[in-house]
Order: structure tokens, then C-alpha cells, then sequence
């Protein structure tokens, strides 16, 4: 007899349910200022602000012709000393780039201003989500700086240079703004991959010692030698263009906010802005003396990252307990600095944060990365630089600062290991239980092996920070620009099925012919076509991923974050270049998208057509081409097959097959590509739903253009054997000996019924403990009810504050469009009854 | 015979179970009981033998399938008027063929028979979690001891591969057997439903002699072993403070012995319809402020 009941609801549910009846947030009297300043502006439409990209653009046009780094350097001392500061009257973190009191997002026109015109008529068209434009800034965008950056976009260069066989996998159309997901790029989305600034060099000596390194690098230089001349001494000049700037926009807040000071009626909020002022002139041009001001100096550097470049949100927060611990230390001694206090510091770090929106302006974002995603990852816990336990104060007051602020901002990621203190994994389930999705779990068995194996020193690698989703950085040794793109594999699979055609497309062959699927044999005869079909995409994808490469090292510079990078300091090199740095690791990848769903349609082929005979190849075909309608018996019948994260050696096996296959063919062509090993990722995000769109039914019962499983995970509601047999699949599957695999995206579902109580928080501790032991990449939990989501579609009011996980990242489940909310709520609830 | 070839009747094995012992569990689920409790929440597990159900909810309809209609030659499976299926236990004389021909499991069999080796393949599999988690093997059913031989070499079994291991038991068999199977067992969940043997006998078809016995050889002779007495407290049955409390005298002061109600629940409900057996439990529903003062009371309990 199993005790159980069915009624159960996590915290962040109750919440919902007590803000519907009127009860105030329970964290209210806690953090009066976070809360207030959370709820005036959450949920709101955000707005697009146009000062960036207009004192970018007016600069740009000026300095035509001159070395790529030190314009970008120049076109941002622009903004900073033209662009209007803001301080939202209770903030005591500042540093706004864009209006106040709302959510706001900025433009890229080096990007994509090309296509400003065309996404904005069809602005007022679109439903979800709303975005608001000023009417006085559409003359500005399309006039002032669209008009400027027609024809000299980065999109539309790289669009040019694309060879064909990439432009018909990649786009639909001429123009390059309409993407098919067979092979994906991501770079037209943003101008930089993940990454993570140094934080460190920031706090610790200020950027008049960033700058004072640059300096020192400049006068080491032969001033003789023409490429010097030519090449590193204006970068170096621009590293230190950028550390003035930064300090005079810092110091604009100073001013502004003594102006404000010598107004204001309230006394404590007078002194709160001249203490503002105070920090403004210190830091971040000094090294910082207090935790407020290591705060304030961090996410100055951070937002002035958002100027350099669209970084899809992803410039990480680093290793913010061991970046902060020395301040918070010594100002917990010294009596100025309370945990409440520290908490309200964190909490209005949080809040800038979560207003600046990445805008989802072309198509191609829309679709991969909805509900305004942020992926600013707060590294948290894992080993100090000498391989020690380095949990700290700072470690559980960051994962209480999760708990109790409900903003799904920043993303907080725990790296775990095997000596990783109970009380820390105790406080990850908590949080967890929460049911905010919070936080993802890293694990440093796995990675810190992986790192060794592709090269990196072993004095670095304790010391690595996860970076974006589920990547990680090692953030003075790796160059960031390595491209990125997407494999649907599951589109290789309709294209050997169908002979070399995709249903999506017509009757035309896409590819190639491998074989009509009908006169194989054998399964083998069947898995050489598709790993001919496979190796095809792989290899356009790898043709894409060289053009990005070199094209964006001819449109993009960062003299922000390669000033911060010891290796590019010393070698004068900016991170954008297609020439990696002296000593760099530059490691290339790829995502695989749609693993779940390829592996089990792959067991049912094998299975039931080969080795059963239960069903011919040409039944098969016929259901799929008919989608499954009236024949329903059939797609139900194709369960039978073992799936995926079952723990099942046969689907397991597979996967473990399609993935060797791919890593052979990659790091066979790796030495000709110039790289270390290109890796195979399967870092979906939300890029399962788009790519789903281009992928008619598949053998594993699933129907055409709806969503791929995601990540790694397995497909829709295939995991029937609950959590432990997910995770063994994970580990059974995963090819140990070969060196360029890279980050699984794991997300489980779990009842809140399931880990209710301390004995079920202790449930959840063994299951991270032993998911340690299995060394699998990374763990997402989200505890949540079906119901609650379900009811969330009905009544999106009721439930806007609801967080929820999404492969890597959370968002407000109200925010999502509906094929994302279908996604989540299909996949299978691990509920133990 | 081998152990390992040694063959019971299961119907299901659980991966991650968490409120079926200590630690993460894998339960093995056994057929067949003695007892015939009104509230059973796994009808299906109280026969011995494997048994047919037919879950309406999975299936399809003759609209898009049929294939059972198709393949029953002896008229237990016909179509309604509204295209639905319907099965006529009486007429079924158990060739299985339409549960091979099911795409969906709606027709299935609740048990099949496992042997020794090959429930211990799937059981070992979760060992790195019951490592981390100090759980292991539980077995349970139906009662475990209603099939000795088995669950006793299961048991041996997994002694061997050095599982912690646990059976939840109602405690109707020979003590002999029970005797044994402690010899093997790193814990034991014991049911006591009723002190009342008439009242018992009414709601579960046995009294409660040689239930009582069988906890108090345990409890005499195995003093080192862990018990946790469990009561499910049904309404109409067994749910008054003093019947429960009562069972918490009985048991001895030692920290070996623990002792926990269980909620009741009716998710076993829609089972009873699959094997064509009716619910007897009415519309009744646990009364939850009573389970609380009673979990409240017993938490507080001194003698």
C-alpha cells in the first residue's frame, strides 16, 4: 500500500493563489523595495529604447575605414557620454540603458538594422508577445539608423556569403529573414556567443587597472614594427578607450544623482542618492571597497556589455560567491552590512536585470528563444581554483535570494561535486521545491574531465564558470567566437525515409538520394543512409559555421570583453577575430536538435521493421505520409519499440550509436577546420519547437510540425520509468572514451507530491548525489502540477507570474506562445505513485 | 532449482519509489493475497493468477482499431452499437489474443510470470541510487510471503548483490514463513488494520489471529529488526482515535519499532472497472483534519 495523496501544491503556486485573493507577497515585509520595485514593472509590455543604437550609429558613420576594434571602442564612448542616464527613484543599483519604469529592450542595427523596416510593418500584425515602439523613434530606426546600415549589416553580409547549399537548409527565403530549421545558425541573432566577462579584474582593480594593463602592454611594443602600428596598438588603444568610458558613464550617475539629491524632499532617500554618488565616482573606475559597491561596479560592467554587444542575454554573472565573499566579509565584520541589507543590494541587481529585455525583432528569435528569455547564469558553490569545496556564506544567501524573490532573473546555476556539503544540496532541493525551476544543476565530475581531455590547464579548470544555458567558459583561456549552428537530426531522418526529400518541401529532391527506404534489406542498408543523410547536414553545417567565422571577425569587435581576457591583452587580439589568441582554446560546435525523438523513431525502425517484422517498411511509410490519421492503431502500436530514458539498452544504445557516428565524422574533419575538437552539443533551449515545424510525422508516433524532444531529454512522454531510469539512460548512452563530446540538456518534471517534506527533500539530495556519481552534464527539475500549467493557459492572468523551465532557461509561462505551453505541459510527469 | 530460475507471478516493478521504505526503492510487486480488504488500492494484485483487464481509456474504438473484435473467436469481445468495445469476462476463455493484437495495452494482463535473474537485472540497475540513498529492494504486492518461495529466493538474491531489502506484508501466513524471510530482511513494513478480529474479518475476509501472532513472533524474536507498523486508516472501519491508538499501544517502546497511519485514497478505483469487480468504498473520501489530529496525537504519544 502506497501512501499518497493528490492535492498538493508547491510554494510558488500557493503564492498565485493568495495574490489572486488580494493577500500581499510574503516577502513584502522582508524586502518592501524589491518587491514594489518587481511589481511595477512585471509583465508590462517592454519598449524599445533607440539612444544605443543612435550615438552607436552616429559614431560608426564617422570613423569608416579605420581599425574595426578601436571604432567600436569609439562609437561606445559615444553612447556613454550622449545616451540619457536614468535613476528609478527607490533603485540602489543603477545603471539604466534604456527609459525607466518599464521593461525595455535596445537595438543592434550592426546586426540587423538592414531589416528594421521590413519587422516593423509587420510589427502592428503581430499577437505574442507585444512590444511597444514610440511613434516618434519608427522615423528614427528606419530613418536615422536603418538607413544607414542597409547594406552594411553583418546579417546581410553573412547572408551573401553563404554558399548555396547552406542558404536552402538555413533560409526560405531571398532575403534571409525567414529560417528553415534543417540546418540553423544563430548568429544573425546576436553578435556574440555566451560569455563571461572577468569579474574579478573588475572588482579588483577597477578599470583604471584594466586600462593601466593595456597601457603597459602598448609601451612593451615595438612602436616601429607596421603591424603593430597596423594592428595592436589600436587595439590596445581601444581597450582603453572602453575603461574610460565605462568610468564616464558611471560618472554620469554620480552627477545625475547629486542632482537628484539636491532636490529631494525625503531625507533618507536624499542620502540614499548621495551614497549612490558617492559609489558612482568610486567605482567601477577603482577597485571596490564594499559589497554595495562590488554590486554596483559588477553590474556596470555587465550593462555596459549590453552596449558592446547583442549577447542574447547571455554575458553570465560568473562566480558571484566567490567574486563577492571578501566584501561581504569584511563588511559583515565591520557591522555596515546585514544579510537583509545584502539581499535588498542582490534583489535590485535582480531587477535591473530583469527589465532589460532581449527583443525578439526577427523571426529566427521568435521562434528559438520566446517569453523574453535571459540567460545571465549566477555560478554558484562548485571548487575553489585548487580543487577545494568552495561553498561559502555568499553560496546559500544567493540560493536564498532565489527562494524569496520571485523574478526568474538571473539564472542561478549550482556547480555540484562529490564533496559538495550536504546542506548546500539540501538547499538546492529546497529551492528547487520552490517550483520556480531553480536552480540547474552542473556537474564538475563530468565537466572538469572534459575540459583536461580538450586541452585546458589543469590550473584553470576548477576555476570554470557556466556560461549561458548549460555551457561553460573558462574565461582567460577560451576565445568565445567560435560559431555556433543547429542539426535537425530528425530532418535527416525524413530525408532517408523519403529518399532524400522533406515533406515539407515537396517532391523535389532536397539532399540527396540514399535509397528508397522499401528496398533495404537490412537495418544496416538502413543506417548507412541515414548516416549518409546526418553526415550531409553536419557538413553543411560545418561550410556555415566557417562563413560565420570569418565574417563576423570582419563586423563585430569587443574591446570591452577582450580587455578583460588575459590572452587577448597579450596578444592583442580582439575575441571576435577568426584568429584565436596565443595559447587559446577555441573550441567549434554544433547542436543536435531532436535526439529523443530520432532515437526512438530509429528503435522502432530497427525493432518493428527489421528484427520483428511486426510492421513493413512500406506500412511505415504510408502512416507517416498520412500523419497518422485513421491510423491511429498503428501510431500507438509503434510505442512498443523501447524508448529513450527508460534506462533500456536498446534505446540507449542507439543514442549512444547516432551520437559516435557524428563525433567520428566531426572530429575526422576537425584537423582540416583548424580547431580543437569540434563538439557535439545538445543544447536545444527552445529550438525543438521551431525545428519540429520543417519535420513531418515520425516513426515514433509523433505528428508532423509539432515539437522535438528537447536537449537531451527524452521524447514526449516516452520516460515511463521515473527519474533514476532518465538519468541511467543518460549515462548509458553517453560515449565516455571519445573527447569531443560536449553539454547534455537534461530537464525532468517532478509532482511537488513526489518530494513533499523533509523526506521528500531528502529524495531529491540522494537523486542529485547519485546524479553526481553518473557524471551526466546537467539536471533541471521542475516541480510542478500539470494542472496548475493547464490552468495557466486558461486564465494567463491569473497565473503571469508563473516561472517555469525551459530547456536551460525560465520564463513566464503567460509569455510563451502556445505551441511552448503544449510542450511543456506534454512532457512526462515523473509523478511517484 | 536455482534461485536465480526460481519463477513468481509479478505485475509491476517500480523504479524510484520514495514512500515504500528507505531511500530510493525499486518494488517489486507480487501476485496474489489472502486478504480481501474492501479499500485495496491494487485490486488487481489479490489474485494469484495473471489476470485479464480491459481499460477503456486507452482504447481506441473499432472506429480506428478493432483488432481485439478481430481476433477474439470465442465472442468475449463484441462491438456496441456506439462502436465501442465490449468484454464479456464470462465468455473469455483467456487465449490472450487480443492482448498481443492491443496497439495500446487497453487489453492486458495484470501479472506475468518472472523469474529470479530477471527481476534482479532491473533491480540492480538503480544501485548507484540506492547507494547514495540507503534504499534497495522492497517487495510487495498482493503479499510477497503468499508466494514464499519466491520473494524467500528473491530475497537470498539480493542478500547477494548486497541490497538493503524490505517486504510490505499483511501478515496472513504461515509464521514459518515469515520466520524465514526475516532472516533475509535489512527492514519490514507490517499492515495492522483493526484490532477488532470480527470487525476485520467483515472488511478483509480474514480475522486477525494469526496477523497479531505474526507481529508478535516478529517483534519477540527479531528484536533488532526494524518494523514500521503501518494502519490505513479507512473511514467506517478503522477510524477512531481509540482503535487507532489502541494499535500504538500494543506495540513495545524501542527504537526499532516505528509505527504510521496512511491516508486513505481511492486512485485504485478505476482498477476495479479494468477486472470487472465492483468498488465498494462508495463516494467516501478521507477526512483530512482527523488524519491531522491523529498524526498530531500519536506524534505525542507517552504511555
Amino acid at each position: 500500500m502506497l501512501d499518497m495523496g493528490c492535492c498538493c501544491c508547491t510554494p510558488q503556486e500557493q503564492w498565485i493563489e493568495d495574490a489572486a485573493k488580494g493577500k500581499p507577497s510574503p516577502f513584502r515585509a522582508e524586502q518592501p523595495r524589491v518587491i514594489d520595485m518587481l511589481e511595477s514593472f512585471d509583465c508590462t509590455p517592454p519598449v524599445i529604447d533607440v539612444e544605443r543604437a543612435r550615438y552607436f550609429t552616429e559614431s560608426m558613420r564617422e570613423t569608416e575605414g579605420q581599425h574595426l576594434t578601436l571604432r567600436w571602442a569609439k562609437a561606445l564612448m559615444n553612447v556613454a557620454q550622449k545616451m540619457p542616464v536614468y535613476i528609478e527613484d527607490t533603485q540602489l543599483i543603477v545603471g539604466r540603458l534604456g527609459r525607466d519604469n518599464c521593461r525595455y529592450g535596445i537595438l543592434y542595427p550592426e546586426l540587423d538594422g538592414d531589416f528594421y523596416k521590413s519587422v516593423l510593418d509587420d510589427f502592428a500584425t503581430r499577437e505574442n508577445p507585444p512590444i511597444r515602439v514610440m511613434d516618434e523613434d519608427i522615423d528614427v530606426i528606419v530613418n536615422e539608423i536603418g538607413a544607414y546600415w542597409n547594406g552594411k549589416t553583418y546579417h546581410h553580409e553573412l547572408f551573401k556569403r553563404m554558399p548555396e547549399r547552406c542558404k536552402r537548409m538555413a533560409y526560405g527565403d531571398k532575403e534571409g529573414l525567414q529560417p528553415r530549421y534543417v540546418v540553423a545558425e544563430s548568429s544573425s541573432l546576436r553578435s556574440s556567443l555566451q560569455w563571461v566577462l572577468d569579474f574579478d579584474k573588475v572588482l579588483k582593480l577597477g578599470f583604471k587597472g584594466v586600462k593601466e594593463n593595456a597601457r603597459r602592454r602598448l609601451e612593451a611594443l615595438d612602436q616601429k614594427d607596421p603591424y603593430n602600428i597596423v594592428n595592436r596598438i589600436p587595439f590596445l588603444e581601444a581597450v582603453m578607450l572602453t575603461c574610460d568610458a565605462v568610468v564616464v558613464w558611471a560618472r554620469r550617475h554620480a552627477e545625475l544623482a547629486r542632482e537628484k539629491a539636491a532636490v529631494e524632499k525625503d531625507p533618507a532617500r536624499r542620502q540614499e542618492l548621495l551614497e549612490i554618488a558617492e559609489r558612482c565616482e568610486w567605482v567601477p573606475e577603482n577597485p571596490a571597497r564594499t559589497f554595495h559597491e562590488a554590486v554596483q561596479a559588477h553590474w556596470f560592467a555587465q550593462a555596459f556589455s549590453r552596449l558592446e554587444q547583442r549577447t542574447g542575454c547571455i554575458i553570465s554573472n560568473g562566480r558571484m560567491d566567490q567574486q563577492l565573499i571578501s566584501y561581504y566579509r569584511k563588511d559583515m565584520e565591520s557591522g555596515v552590512l546585514t544579510e537583509k541589507k545584502a539581499l535588498e543590494i542582490l534583489g535590485c541587481m535582480w531587477c535591473q536585470m530583469a527589465q532589460f529585455i532581449e527583443l525578439p525583432l526577427s523571426p529566427g528569435v521568435m521562434d528559438t528563444q520566446a517569453g523574453f528569455a535571459h540567460w545571465e547564469a549566477v555560478t554558484i558553490g562548485g571548487q575553489t581554483p585548487d580543487g577545494q569545496d568552495a561553498t561559502n556564506e555568499l553560496t546559500y544567501l544567493l540560493l536564498r535570494s532565489k527562494r524569496e524573490f520571485p523574478t526568474h532573473y538571473p539564472d542561478l546555476a549550482v556547480r555540484v561535486h562529490t564533496r559538495s556539503p550536504k546542506r548546500y544540496l539540501w538547499d538546492i532541493a529546497e529551492t528547487i521545491k520552490q517550483g520556480q525551476g531553480y536552480p540547474k544543476l552542473v556537474n564538475d565530475e563530468e565537466l572538469i574531465p572534459r575540459m583536461l581531455a580538450k586541452g585546458a590547464p589543469v590550473s584553470e579548470v576548477y576555476d570554470y564558470v557556466v556560461s549561458g544555458c548549460n555551457e561553460t567558459r573558462l574565461i582567460n583561456r577560451e576565445s568565445y567566437m567560435s560559431p555556433g549552428t543547429q542539426v535537425n537530426l530528425c530532418a535527416a531522418l525524413e530525408l532517408t525515409l523519403r529518399n532524400g526529400r522533406l515533406k515539407k518541401f515537396g517532391d523535389g529532391v532536397f539532399t540527396f538520394e540514399s535509397g528508397d527506404p522499401c528496398s533495404f534489406k537490412t537495418w544496416e542498408e538502413f543506417w548507412d543512409a541515414y548516416v549518409a543523410q546526418q553526415n550531409n547536414l553536419i557538413t553543411t553545417a560545418f561550410v556555415l559555421q566557417d562563413t560565420i567565422h570569418h565574417t563576423r571577425a570582419k563586423y563585430f569587435a569587443s574591446p570591452l570583453a577582450s580587455g578583460l581576457h588575459n590572452l587577448c591583452v597579450e596578444s592583442c587580439v580582439d575575441l571576435n577575430s577568426d584568429q584565436a589568441p596565443e595559447g587559446a582554446l577555441d573550441l567549434a560546435f554544433f547542436d543536435a536538435i531532436g535526439f529523443g525523438t530520432l532515437v526512438d523513431s530509429l528503435s522502432v525502425i530497427k525493432k518493428l521493421v527489421f528484427e520483428e517484422g511486426s510492421l513493413t517498411m512500406q506500412e511505415l511509410l504510408e502512416a507517416l505520409d498520412c500523419d497518422f490519421e485513421g491510423k491511429e492503431a498503428l501510431q500507438a502500436m509503434l510505442q512498443r519499440a523501447p524508448r529513450f530514458g527508460n534506462g533500456d539498452d536498446y534505446a540507449d544504445n542507439l543514442y549512444k550509436q547516432v551520437e559516435k557516428s557524428a563525433l567520428d565524422f566531426t572530429a575526422h574533419y576537425a584537423k582540416n577546420y583548424g580547431v580543437q575538437p569540434i563538439e557535439i552539443r545538445t543544447t536545444s533551449v527552445t529550438a525543438n519547437v521551431p525545428h519540429g515545424k520543417f519535420v513531418s510525422a515520425m516513426p515514433n508516433g509523433r505528428k508532423a510540425w509539432t515539437p522535438l524532444s528537447d536537449g537531451s531529454s527524452p521524447s514526449h512522454g516516452s520516460d515511463m520509468s521515473g527519474p533514476t531510469a532518465v538519468l541511467l539512460s543518460q549515462y548509458k548512452s553517453t560515449n565516455w572514451n571519445a573527447p569531443n563530446r560536449a553539454c547534455r540538456l537534461l530537464n525532468m518534471k517532478i509532482a511537488p507530491k513526489t518530494v513533499e517534506g523533509d523526506e521528500g527533500t531528502q529524495k531529491l539530495v540522494d537523486l542529485f548525489r547519485s546524479f553526481i556519481d553518473l557524471r551526466v552534464w546537467h539536471l533541471q527539475i521542475n516541480v510542478i502540477n500539470r494542472e496548475t500549467m493547464i490552468a495557466a493557459q486558461k486564465d494567463p492572468h491569473k497565473y503571469r507570474n508563473l516561472v517555469v523551465r525551459i530547456a536551460g532557461y525560465s520564463a513566464y509561462f503567460v509569455d510563451l506562445n502556445t505551441d511552448l505551453q503544449n510542450d511543456l505541459i506534454d512532457r512526462t510527469e515523473q509523478q511517484s505513485v | 532449482m536455482q534461485d536465480r530460475d526460481r519463477k513468481g507471478i509479478v505485475f509491476n516493478v517500480q523504479r524510484f519509489s520514495v514512500h515504500d521504505g528507505d531511500g530510493i526503492r525499486t518494488v517489486v510487486f507480487l501476485k496474489g493475497c489472502p486478504l480481501r480488504c474492501r479499500w485495496c488500492s491494487n485490486p488487481e494484485s489479490q489474485q494469484f493468477r495473471p489476470e485479464r483487464a480491459f481499460n477503456p481509456n486507452r482504447c481506441l474504438g473499432a472506429s480506428v482499431c478493432g483488432r481485439c473484435v478481430e481476433a477474439c473467436a470465442t465472442g468475449g469481445l463484441t462491438l456496441t452499437e456506439d462502436g465501442l468495445i465490449r468484454y464479456d469476462r464470462a465468455k473469455c476463455t483467456d487465449c490472450g489474443g487480443c492482448v498481443r493484437r492491443c496497439p495500446t495495452g487497453a487489453q492486458s494482463y495484470y501479472g506475468e510470470e518472472r523469474s529470479v535473474a530477471d527481476i534482479m537485472k532491473r533491480v540492480e540497475e538503480d544501485d548507484v541510487f540506492y547507494t547514495r540513498s540507503g534504499g534497495g529492494l522492497t517487495i510487495s504486492g498482493g503479499e510477497p510471503l503468499a508466494q514464499p518461495d519466491f520473494t524467500l529466493a528473491l530475497l537470498r538474491e539480493a542478500r547477494k548483490a548486497r541490497l538493503h531489502t524490505t517486504i510490505e506484508s499483511c501478515g496472513q501466513y504461515p509464521t514459518e514463513v515469515l520466520d524465514q524471510a526475516c532472516r533475509l530482511l535489512s527492514s519490514l513494513i507490517f499492515d495492522v488494520k483493526s484490532l477488532d478480529p470480527a470487525r476485520h474479518r467483515e472488511y478483509t475476509g480474514h480475522g486477525n489471529e494469526q496477523i497479531l501472532k505474526n507481529l508478535n513472533h516478529v517483534l519477540a524474536h527479531f528484536p533488532d529488526l526494524p518494523v514500521l507498523v503501518r494502519t490505513p486508516v479507512i473511514p467506517g472501519f478503522n477510524d477512531s482515535e481509540e482503535e487507532i491508538m489502541g494499535i500504538r499501544r500494543m506495540l513495545p517502546d524501542r527504537p526499532t519499532v516505528r509505527y504510521e497511519v496512511l491516508t486513505y485514497h481511492r486512485l485504485g478505483m478505476p482498477k476495479y472497472g479494468y477486472i470487472g469487480r465492483p468498488w465498494l468504498m462508495g463516494e467516501v473520501t478521507a477526512d483530512e483534519p482527523f488524519m491531522k489530529r491523529l498524526r498530531d496525537r500519536l506524534a505525542a504519544f507517552t504511555r
